[in-house]
């Protein structure tokens, strides 16, 4: 703050001091002034000639600012903060001008290019996953989340755990050559007809409980045609432990359609026959793409027929060393293949087989 | 097997529709194939003769026809049929005359009343041939006659499919008494009069008790081989069976009816006066009805004769035992032979008939009597004769065991809540012999129910009766046990997800081989399990190896147009070992084409505009092992042993714990030509995981190593050296390069050709050198750069280029 101005007679000038009030209005106008000026600014040069006028080392906010050193205390404690507060204003609307014009300019740049964005992608290579893969995956995961351990056994089976201890009767048409192949072995073994073996096999080394998944690959010989596979997946389940009823069995698979299907899935059982369970069930789910009201996937039954289950017999347990006093469960085996063709809309059975990759490519 | 509805009422009475039937039957486990109506479905339609026909006066197609109904009543009907003519025998339906479910209602035609209708055969649901014209009937019927009973009436003809469980099932009987209990109906059994048998029977001697449990036979003398009565024609022929005469039709009929089997002998062949049943000797011959001659073996359970066999016991008469033309004395049998012994047989000769088909899965002992008196009673009121005595060999009565159980135990295995009395009255209707009086109840089931031995038999009984919709729905009660995954399938599923990540199709082969396939490969089929039923040549064994398949699978694809394939299975490969089978898990793959394949077939989706060919090649192939490997402990070395199928120079083993336990590489252009593959750049590769399994499990985690956390120097590093110097033996040299620092390189270019001197390549590398704990400074880097040029001049002789 320099001296005040010493006063002759001869140049004797009147200075108007400025009083506070003045120097709010004057901020006002200043503040007002260039606001419009901004706001009408065409390009970003403009926006920085702006900024040199006002906010510069000889723009107008530093002219007005010159006149706080006549200012009492008092009123300094006020214009300090005013002027300050009147330069962040005005370089927050600068600021926002010269970002709208750098936008502004990045855009035109950007606005040049000529993509014809309509011309097809270029090929990345992605794998697939074989359609029995995909159902075979969803339902063991399914069962899996309901607890199924996931269990094994060997293809090439003796007949004991293929036949004998799930209690196929000795002259039961299952046993004939024209339903199970029989191999050139030593000890007299067929390809298991059925992922019913893993059941024979788990539970002569477990004790209950147990639940078990068995998903795997199954032999019958029947020629290749539309609806026959000599090769086929099925999944097996089994749940023993105390107090197993068929109600469990109805209810595990209830749960696990409505995982496949979702939640309006429905079940019913019609009484059926297997050697290794009894009662024994035929599961039917009402129909998922008619809601039971018939159409030409359930040949207007309103049902699908989907996999066969029952309480395990007696005489399967006790083969296996599981007292059936003490010890119930119930088993259930499913066709992957009918389920996937069933989901996949794939008719023919042998599709599956020829590993086209037209159709393997569109899942 | 077939069953009628008229025929069932014959045992029950029935007030269900055929289809209201069909559901309950469907209900209780047996499934109705299909249903088909038959006969006459109409009513008020008779007998008359055109005598007149006059042109409509309106019409120019149309007639107006007057028939002669009998008794002189004449009709005037409009008929627009072309084939009219005078004296024809028409159907002529009156006013009020149903057919199926129209009934006739008087109308004018063109202005001119019409009486009635001449009918055509569709019209009458005789036919479904559309055919043109009226039905002309046989010119001797006598007018008026109502001709309903020229066609039988209306029936339902059910098709069921009958589990191997219930061969009670197998007769209108049995299914009568399924209906019975579950509509709580009773079950009339058919009028069977007494005939006070006149002389003995023939004697019985049975020598297998086990084969034959009960023999029981009678002689009708004197018959007469009559035809079989029009109602027995009729249900023969709704059966599937043509009508032959009385004598057989019975028998057939009876079987039909109740469920057992019948024969009947001509007597005459009968010698010796004796019936011998006994197995057969070893290579005894025998000729069974249609001419067949068997070789019989010790198995073979035989109707015999003193001097030889008459019948295949309970599958097939012999050729000349059966009835014939002048056969006028017969020998009726009813019998129970032992399921598996006739089964035995029938196999054997993959010989069956209706009889073989309810021997071979039970029949009702007790029924057997029953059986043959029905039949003799028919026998004697159609055909006529004389019976004699019955003679019943049963030396054991048989009876079920008697079960205990009681109702909660029923509940407990159903998870129902069934009331207590509901479960008695289920019970008692199925047994006679049921006692509910103390809390353990006990049930002995009836002899045609074989199947009820214990209480899980006895409560699929409560279920079907009760209903299954009565089995709740609750939460799902599950033990769980946090085990892993079998180790073979963990590592199948990372495998083939490696690899759909890489761009492969997943594939899934059928699991049989022939010898010339294997042979191809280089496999001895004496290694391999061979399928003794193999379905057809070309699938004799189990496959050794998924290659064939695969490469199977890429001449098949490239056939139809997709020519980059990237194709990969997992799935077990068999092998025999000195006879005995071992399973091995086995991921193989087969490829050819670019590594960004464009996707045939899909070619609307993406296609390959702008797309530079990037054929797979070796090296593709040994980066695509070492990722799908990695972290396995594998190494990949030249193939000590190149397999025929591969290229004699690209082929690599994969190794694991000094096991070869795979190999990859190009396939040889001849494998690739005797599978009818045309192009050469195939390659593949194929690797066993049992050894892998060994070192594996879901819950080891490698820990996570420490990255760098200052930045590295990279250098280049060219250097020219002997062509015959490996990269291997290079880098053999650098990694054992002692240095201050820590370095990576990497291979980014390898040289051959002008500018340097013939049997020289150059090397390129990208040194990236590091500390752990600082900043390098460019004199370290210098210095480890300048002993890494040291060594490798030193070592293999290469110079810095």
């Amino acid at each position: 703050m320099g001296i005040p101005p010493r006063l002759t007679r001869a140049e004797f000038t009147i200075i108007i001091y400025m009083t506070i009030l003045e120097f709010k209005t004057a901020c006002e106008t200043l503040a007002q002034q260039y606001k419009t000026k901004i706001s009408a600014a065409t390009s970003a040069t403009e926006v920085e000639e702006l900024r040199v006028a006002s906010l510069g080392r000889k723009g107008a906010l530093t002219e007005l600012l010159k006149n706080l050193k006549d200012f009492s205390i008092e009123d300094k404690k006020q214009a300090g903060p005013l002027g300050n507060a009147l330069k962040a204003e005005l370089t927050a609307v600068l600021d926002e001008k010269a970002q709208f014009f750098a936008t502004q300019e990045i855009n035109e740049e950007l606005n040049k290019v000529n993509l014809d964005l309509t011309l097809p992608g270029y090929p990345v290579a992605c794998g697939h996953k074989h359609p029995l893969s995909v159902a075979q995956d969803r339902m063991t995961d399914i069962l899996a989340r309901l607890g199924f351990e996931w269990a094994e056994g060997p293809w090439v089976e003796d007949e004991k755990h293929n036949f004998d201890l799930l209690n196929v009767p000795l002259h039961h048409p299952a046993r004939d050559a024209q339903d199970t192949f029989f191999v050139d072995t030593k000890a007299p073994l067929v390809l298991r007809s059925h992922t019913s073996n893993v059941q024979s096999r788990y539970m002569e080394k477990h004790k209950p409980p147990l639940r078990i998944m068995a998903p795997g690959r199954v032999f019958r010989n029947d020629s290749l045609d539309a609806t026959h596979s000599p090769v086929f997946h099925q999944i097996e389940g089994l749940y023993v432990d105390k107090n197993v009823s068929l109600a469990d069995l109805k209810s595990d698979l209830t749960a696990f359609m409505k995982g496949l299907f979702g939640d309006k899935a429905e079940i019913r059982f019609r009484p059926s026959f297997f050697p290794f369970t009894e009662p024994s069930v035929e599961v039917d789910v009402k129909c998922v793409f008619c809601q039971g009201k018939g159409c030409n996937v359930c040949k207007q039954n309103g049902w699908i027929e989907m996999l066969g289950a029952g309480v395990v017999h007696p005489n399967v347990l006790k083969n296996c060393g599981i007292d059936p006093n003490e010890f119930s469960g119930y088993a259930f085996g499913m066709g992957v293949e009918r389920l996937a063709m069933m989901m996949l809309n794939i008719k023919d059975i042998r599709a599956f087989y020829e590993n086209d990759v037209r159709l393997l490519k569109q899942f | 097997m077939k069953i009628l509805y008229s025929w069932l009422k014959d045992f029950i009475e029935l007030d269900l529709t055929p289809e209201e039937l069909a559901k309950k039957l469907t209900d209780l486990g047996i499934e109705v194939a299909s249903m088909e109506t038959t006969g006459a479905d109409f009513e008020g339609v008779h007998v008359a003769q055109i005598v007149k026909i006059e042109d409509h006066p309106n019409s120019d197609h149309l007639h107006l026809v007057t028939l002669d109904k009998g008794n002189g009543v004449t009709q005037r009907v409009v008929c627009g049929a072309p084939n009219v003519a005078i004296g024809q025998k028409v159907p002529l339906a009156r006013v009020g005359a149903r057919l199926g479910k129209i009934v006739l209602k008087p109308a004018v035609i063109r202005g001119v009343e019409s009486e009635g209708m001449i009918c055509s055969s569709d019209e009458l649901g005789l036919t479904h041939t559309r055919a043109h014209g009226i039905l002309v009937l046989d010119e001797n019927l006598p007018l008026g006659t109502d001709v309903s009973t020229l066609y039988g009436k209306a029936d339902t003809v059910f098709e069921l499919e009958i589990t191997s469980n219930r061969p009670d099932l197998l007769s209108h009987l049995g299914i009568a008494r399924e209906l019975g209990v579950l509509l709580n109906k009773p079950v009339k059994l058919p009028e069977i009069k007494d005939i006070s048998g006149q002389g003995k029977s023939l004697e019985v001697d049975i020598q297998n008790a086990e084969g034959c449990a009960r023999y029981i036979g009678r002689i009708i003398r004197s018959v007469k081989k009559v035809e079989s009565p029009e109602w027995m024609k009729e249900r023969l022929a709704a059966m599937g069976l043509n009508p032959k005469n009385a004598l057989v039709d019975v028998t057939n009929y009876v079987m039909f009816e109740l469920g057992n089997p019948l024969h009947a002998f001509d007597l005459r062949e009968v010698e010796g006066g004796k019936i011998i049943v006994r197995n057969a000797n070893p290579g005894e011959k025998f000729t069974v009805l249609g001419g067949r001659e068997l070789e019989l073996t010790e198995n073979c359970l035989l109707i015999a004769d003193g001097k030889k066999a008459t019948a295949l016991a309970g599958i097939m008469g012999g050729e000349d035992s059966g009835i014939k033309d002048d056969t006028t004395d017969i020998f009726l049998e009813a019998a129970y032979f032992n399921p598996p012994t006739i089964n035995k047989t029938v196999k054997k000769f993959a010989i069956s008939s209706d009889s073989s088909q309810r021997f071979e899965r039970g029949t009702d002992i007790e029924g057997a009597l029953l059986a043959l008196r029905r039949a003799s009673n028919l026998l004697v009121q159609i055909c006529g004769g004389t019976a004699s005595e019955i003679n019943d060999v049963y030396p054991q009565k048989f009876e079920n065991e008697t079960v205990t159980f009681t109702p909660a135990e029923i509940n407990a295995i159903l998870g129902t809540n069934l009331p207590v009395e509901q479960l008695k009255d289920i019970f008692a209707r199925l047994a006679k012999e049921f006692d509910a009086s103390a809390p353990v109840w006990k049930f002995k089931a009836p002899t045609h129910r074989r199947d009820l031995n214990h209480k899980w038999d006895l409560a699929e009984e409560a279920a079907r009766f009760a209903g299954y919709d009565n089995i709740p729905v609750s939460t799902t009660r599950a033990h769980v046990a946090f085990a892993d995954n079998p180790k073979g399938v963990d590592l199948g599923k990372r495998f083939a997800n490696a690899l759909i990540g890489a761009g492969f199709c997943e594939c899934k082969n059928i699991d049989f081989i022939g010898e010339s396939d294997l042979k191809l490969f280089g496999v001895d089929p004496k290694f391999c399990i061979r399928v003794k039923n193999a379905l057809a040549q070309g699938w004799d064994y189990l496959r050794p190896t998924l290659l064939p398949s695969l490469v199977k699978n890429v001449e098949s694809n490239l056939r139809f147009g997709n020519s980059n394939l990237k194709l990969f299975e997992t799935s077990k490969t068999f092998q025999n070992m000195k006879g005995f089978p071992v399973e091995n898990y086995t991921v193989a793959g087969v490829l050819t084409g670019d590594v960004e394949e464009e996707e045939s077939g899909l070619m609307e989706e993406i296609s390959s505009f702008a797309q530079h060919s990037n054929p797979v090649d070796f090296y593709w192939l040994k980066g695509l092992m070492q990722t799908v490997l990695r972290g396995l402990d594998v190494t990949l070395v030249p193939s000590k042993n190149v397999p025929v199928y591969m290229h004699p120079k690209i082929s690599m083993d994969i190794l694991q714990g000094g096991k070869v336990i795979g190999v990859f590489g190009k396939l040889h252009p001849l494998t690739l030509k005797a599978f009818g593959i045309k192009i050469n750049d195939v390659w593949a590769f194929e690797f066993f995981t049992k050894q892998l399994e060994k070192n594996y499990s879901a819950r080891d985690f490698k820990p996570a190593a420490a990255i760098a956390v200052f930045p590295p120097s990279f250098r280049d590093l060219s250097v020219v050296l002997d062509d015959t110097v490996t990269y291997e033996q290079l880098t053999d040299t650098l990694d054992k390069t002692p240095l201050e620092v820590e370095f990576f390189y990497h291979v980014i270019d390898v040289y051959r050709g002008e500018h340097l001197p013939a049997g020289k390549k150059s090397l390129t590398f990208s040194l990236a050198f590091f500390k752990k704990d600082g900043t390098l400074k460019d004199k370290e880097v210098d210095a480890a750069f300048a002993r890494i040029v040291e060594q490798l001049k030193t070592h293999v002789g290469a110079v810095l280029r």
